[in-house]
């Protein structure tokens, strides 16, 4: 049955994917990269790869959407025809496509318990997360301590991209004098304020929720901090820009992006400090099992605040330039 | 049950997915994302009972939470094109 899900579900998501290239209407493209998330998320889920799922749908569900179409009202509403078709990049384009699909000929089947994937290191992973961690959601150990340095990295990454897009769009935390077209948002509607307001406490909570739940259940820093960014952006979509600045300003963002990179940076000082090496949580504790313990809630919540602050940061940065 | 359940909830899918391809309209679309947005929803609620991993009912919470987001967020873009247009 599985496969059968999986076939259509793949399908679909070929036809869409399809549909976005050929289309010339940017907000066509938009609404279409919107079903190509909802798709993918239920595809992970398929795959029972409930943590990637969740993310997909944290970000996927909402801030893409409402980052492309903020984008999109910087520009115009249809792509430029280009010119003559690009041989060259047709041949490259082709061949690569028929390398990789000669390549999946040596790829093991789904699943299949002697494929690499699982032999390498995933055994001992599976193995040693009660003995080190004692928690259930494997994913969450391997992401905040067997792989701690790579998701430091990736906090990094985030951080990074705010930065770029701040620089890129002129985000000054709006200091740039006052912005001159109002935004009435849409409090004027009633439909989407009532249920806006209603369900505004309830997505923050899912999201505290997500962040301190990720060891046993699916989610974690990173679904936890899209998700609260997301309850933020649908608050500036109701009540408009101005309102939605004065209750989080963006140096207040800004600052929770610092504050989270660092945060999980700390952890790892305080470590080395504390005579172990860096993100070895063991030491955090006399217990080193409660020690990792602490050491995982600490730095998901740095990844949360880093994401959170992130993606606001470039919600605003976009709708600042709107205005 | 479960099974037949999910089947035609794909069927839905691939029906709003089509309505999304065709159009002709805006609103359509807008309306053919929300569709496969609960279809979504309801996808991963049926299969998380189908192979017993009622814990992942948390995905679909957090769609149904967060989906309509999205489409708030083409009401506000076809809102402020249309004040735009005013003057």
């Amino acid at each position: 049955m599985i496969t059968v899900f999986g076939i259509f579900l793949l399908s679909l998501l070929v036809i869409t994917a399809l549909a976005i290239v050929q289309t010339r209407n940017l907000f066509v493209a938009v609404m279409l990269a919107a079903i190509f998330s909802l798709l993918m998320a239920a595809n992970f889920f398929i795959l029972d790869a409930a943590d990637v799922a969740l993310t997909e749908a944290a970000v996927g569900a909402g801030v893409t959407t409402v980052i492309l179409l903020s984008a999109l009202a910087l520009t115009a509403e249809r792509e430029k025809r280009s010119g003559s078709i690009r041989w060259i990049s047709v041949a490259v384009v082709a061949v690569t496509v028929l390398i990789l699909i000669y390549a999946t000929f040596d790829k093991p089947a789904l699943g299949d318990p002697d494929a690499p994937v699982h032999q390498h290191v995933a055994p001992w992973y599976l193995e040693k997360t009660p003995v080190f961690m004692d928690i259930p959601n494997v994913v969450t150990a391997v992401l905040a301590s067997f792989r701690g340095y790579d998701t430091l990295g990736e906090v990094f990454v985030v951080f990074v991209a705010m930065v770029g897009v701040l620089f890129v769009l002129g985000g000054d935390g709006g200091r740039s004098g006052p912005i001159t077209t109002p935004d009435p948002g849409l409090r004027h509607h009633l439909i989407p304020k009532v249920v806006g307001r209603l369900l505004l406490p309830f997505i923050i909570l899912f999201g505290l929720y997500v962040q301190f739940h990720g060891e046993y259940g699916p989610g974690g820093g990173f679904q936890a901090g899209a998700i609260i960014a997301t309850g933020l952006i649908l608050h500036a979509l109701l009540e408009g820009e101005q309102a939605a600045l004065r209750s989080v300003p963006a140096g207040a963002m800004q600052a929770l992006v610092v504050a989270g990179a660092s945060l999980y940076g700390g952890v790892g000082v305080a470590c080395m400090l504390l005579g172990g090496s860096f993100l070895d949580y063991s030491v955090l504790h006399p217990d080193p099992v409660t020690g990792r313990q602490i050491g995982i809630i600490a730095i998901e919540l740095g990844v949360g605040m880093a994401v959170c602050g992130a993606l606001l940061s470039i919600f605003h940065a976009f709708a600042a330039r709107e205005h | 049950m479960y099974t037949a359940a999910a089947l035609a909830i794909l069927v839905t899918m691939g029906l709003a997915l089509v309505r999304a391809l065709l159009g002709p309209g805006v609103y359509d679309r807008v309306l053919a994302v929300n569709m496969l947005g609960t279809k979504t929803t309801l996808l991963l609620a049926v299969v998380a009972f189908l192979y017993g991993w009622p814990d992942f009912l948390d995905l679909a919470l957090a769609y149904a939470l967060i989906n309509f987001v999205g489409v708030l967020a083409v009401l506000e873009f076809f809102q402020n094109r249309a004040r735009a247009d005013e003057p």
